[in-house]
């Protein structure tokens, strides 16, 4: 059929690393071999951060959930923490806090049926009570959305703010917001939002903010997930991730009000994603830890081994899961968290095996918890630390993602850093690159996919139908962002935006304090966003497609 | 990196026009909703299969509606990443404004919600179709399907 094509098939890593058909210890590079036999929670901690690994801290449950109202967003959680999760995420509605639109903002109006969809409605403080009614707080590990660079500080500061309304000191709170430039700059990119230079003033906004008054937060978590589901391969993700984290740093760094100890154990909480190429993605990991600990020591010069240990934590590849099918994606869900297991992430979510078709039902969120149930009780897999240690394989193949990253980093720098290739469309165009190589091996047959491309016969009797949309949540929505329009303390809100505005045209001041006084006086989402995109206009969208 | 990114998804057959003319086609975006890589490999394996590929980006249906009009395109495709209401009234709109132009539909679109849409008519790619399938489809709505064609070159 490929009759133009006559290489021998090559085996290859997903990332392209060629593979041979056993290894030896001729495989790892004398730099690698030297801190082979390192023990766990020694440096440069490949092997991970602490010794008795999951003896002593099973990996936290940690799932994406959310949907329509906040009412409806809060009953899910409530849900997956009866079924075990062990902390919790809030996801909020892509038109309106991607946007920072109100659900009245015209482009809203114009896909009504759309708000709801993918996360709750949470335009002021009221509705994010709403969505946190009940929830233990004080003491449960808690996402407060904002994965968008823009959404955060107000996604943070409602979480927050709800958080002192019931009296809980905020030194005590702990949880994170994300606030990712891969998001909504590389892989999702809104159709509005701020430049990527006050959005990396933002982040350290936060970082600042965090390190003075919420000690166990992790105030920022860079998540190379969404480059990998974009297209970036596994070097890629490891270097851009990297180049990320010397963004946040460097500009900590310049500011020079924060210890760099401090502010590296801020910025070392990362999210990475694992696919079905199991070994290399488990490689990663450990690959993630030891580029880290030769990050901060070598270009930052921390020497706290407390803040140079690397804290993951994986999201199970959305793009791996399949519509065809979609029983197959409760086995690849298992291998994905196996995978991220083996590599020694501290924190996992499994994507539902709905994941192509809708957002979970509520069984698929919870055999994304059983996945990890079963994966933590009954393998025996946690009772040993780094498993895979040792394996000459996988001992190769950290080091070689590991040279390969650097490599990639150093490309990142060469041309003005990482927000630099988002900016110009460089990043994308990598990803671009490789969503079309691996789409052409998918329509060739090389990159088999079961159920997909091969094997199609399905005697499977249930049909998987998607979880249905609530209907409601733009109505109520409206409704309350009207009430809040009628009710609130006009003047409070009036001099809060006010302020805001002028903070942002002030490099010097921290905008979380200011925002916290905004959220507080019940501004909206919308407003927030009219005065940022006053502030700093509107991002330049490279060419994408 | 791979090598394969430097390869073609190109078909056996020429472009796809019958009259010379290349044929158009827009695609574009029902939600706010900014994933681009479905519809990137989608208007790559379009453009291989000698369309004209137009983006429209993320539209609301007047937009769309405008911009299939102002480029004369032959075919919409809807990339469906939101409620399926939203492209149901889309094509409402499309077709009160052209009748004739058809439409197909991609995305993460729910059996049922890809049930109301070949309800109306239109065709439905969810995830893991197949690209030649695509391009196939596309051939056949604008008139220009050759005897036998295939994207895997």
């Amino acid at each position: 059929m490929h009759s133009h094509d006559q290489r021998p098939p090559a085996y290859r890593s997903a990332s392209g690393i060629e593979l041979k058909a056993s290894y030896g210890p001729e495989d790892v590079p004398a730099e690698h071999a030297r801190v082979m036999g390192v023990a766990p929670g020694q440096p440069p901690f490949h092997r991970g951060g602490f010794p008795q690994g999951y003896r002593t801290k099973p990996w936290r449950i940690f799932q994406l959930s959310g949907f329509g109202k906040p009412e409806d967003e809060n009953e899910r959680i409530k849900f997956l923490l009866r079924n075990g999760e062990t902390g919790f995420l809030m996801e909020h509605d892509r038109n309106t806090a991607d946007h920072l639109y109100n659900v009245d903002h015209p482009d809203v109006v114009a896909r009504k049926e759309d708000v709801g969809l993918t996360g709750a409605v949470m335009q002021s403080v009221r509705e994010t009570e709403l969505c946190l009614a009940d929830l233990p707080i004080e003491s449960t590990f808690g996402h407060a959305g904002g994965a968008v660079v823009q959404h955060a500080p107000f996604a943070l500061a409602a979480y927050w703010t709800v958080a002192k309304r019931r009296g809980i000191p905020l030194a005590q709170l702990f949880g994170t917001g994300q606030s990712d430039f891969f998001l909504t700059y590389l892989g999702c990119v809104t159709k509005q939002q701020v430049p990527t230079a006050p959005g990396l003033r933002l982040n350290a906004d936060i970082i600042e903010f965090c390190s003075e008054h919420l000690p166990k937060w992790v105030p920022v978590s860079i998540a190379g997930y969404n480059g990998g589901d974009t297209g970036l391969n596994a070097w890629q993700e490891l270097g851009a991730v990297m180049a990320n984290a010397i963004e946040y740093l460097d500009e900590v760094k310049r500011r020079g009000r924060m210890d760099m100890t401090v502010a590296a154990q801020r910025v070392g909480g990362v999210n990475f994603r694992t696919t079905m190429e199991i070994f290399e993605d488990a490689a990663k990991l450990r690959a993630a830890r030891k580029m880290w600990h030769k990050l901060l020591t070598e270009r930052y010069g921390v020497t706290d081994e407390r803040a140079l240990r690397m804290r993951i934590h994986i999201v199970t590849s959305g793009a791996y899961m399949q519509y065809q099918q979609p029983f197959n994606n409760i086995v690849r869900g298992t291998l994905m968290a196996l995978t991220a297991v083996l590599g020694g992430t501290q924190s996992l979510g499994v994507s539902g095996y709905d994941e192509a078709i809708s957002i979970p039902s509520e069984h698929a969120h919870q055999m994304s918890v059983r996945i990890q149930q079963i994966l933590e009780h009954e393998t025996n897999i946690p009772a040993v630390t780094d498993p895979l240690g040792g394996s000459y394989y996988v001992e190769s193949l950290t080091a070689e993602l590991e040279r390969r990253a650097w490599e990639f980093v150093d490309q990142l720098l060469a041309q003005g850093g990482f927000l630099a290739t988002l900016d110009s469309g460089w990043l994308h165009a990598r990803a671009r690159e490789n969503q079309e190589s691996q789409a052409i091996a998918e329509a060739r047959g090389e990159r088999k996919i079961v159920g997909v491309n091969c094997f199609k016969e399905d005697i499977t009797p249930w049909e998987v139908d998607g979880f249905p949309p609530v209907t409601d949540a733009y109505p109520v929505a409206l409704e309350r962002l009207n009430a809040v329009r009628r009710e609130r303390h006009e003047t409070a809100a009036t001099a809060a935006l006010r302020e805001l505005a002028a903070t942002c045209r002030d490099p010097d001041r921290n905008i979380m304090p200011v925002m916290m006084q905004a959220v507080d006086a019940e501004v909206t989402i919308g407003e927030i966003g009219d005065i940022f995109r006053q502030a700093w206009g509107d991002w330049h969208t490279p060419k994408l497609v | 990196m791979s090598s394969a990114s430097n390869e073609s998804t190109s078909a056996t057959s020429s472009p796809a026009a019958t009259d010379g003319a290349p044929r158009r086609i827009l695609l574009a975006k029902t939600a706010l909703d900014g994933h681009w890589r479905g519809i990137s490999v989608v208007a790559r394996a379009l453009r291989d299969g000698g369309f004209q590929v137009i983006l429209g980006g993320m539209s609301t249906g007047t937009e769309i509606v405008r911009a299939a009009i102002d480029e004369d395109v032959d075919l919409v495709g809807l990339n469906v990443g939101g409620h399926v209401e939203v492209a149901e009234r889309i094509i409402g709109e499309l077709r009160a404004a052209r009748a004739d132009l058809p439409i197909f539909a991609g995305g993460i679109i729910a059996p049922w919600a890809a049930r109301r849409l070949q309800a109306l008519g239109v065709e439905v790619f969810p995830p893991g179709s197949q690209l030649d399938e695509i391009v196939s489809c596309a051939r056949r709505l604008t008139g220009t399907e050759p005897a036998s064609v295939s994207v895997s070159g």
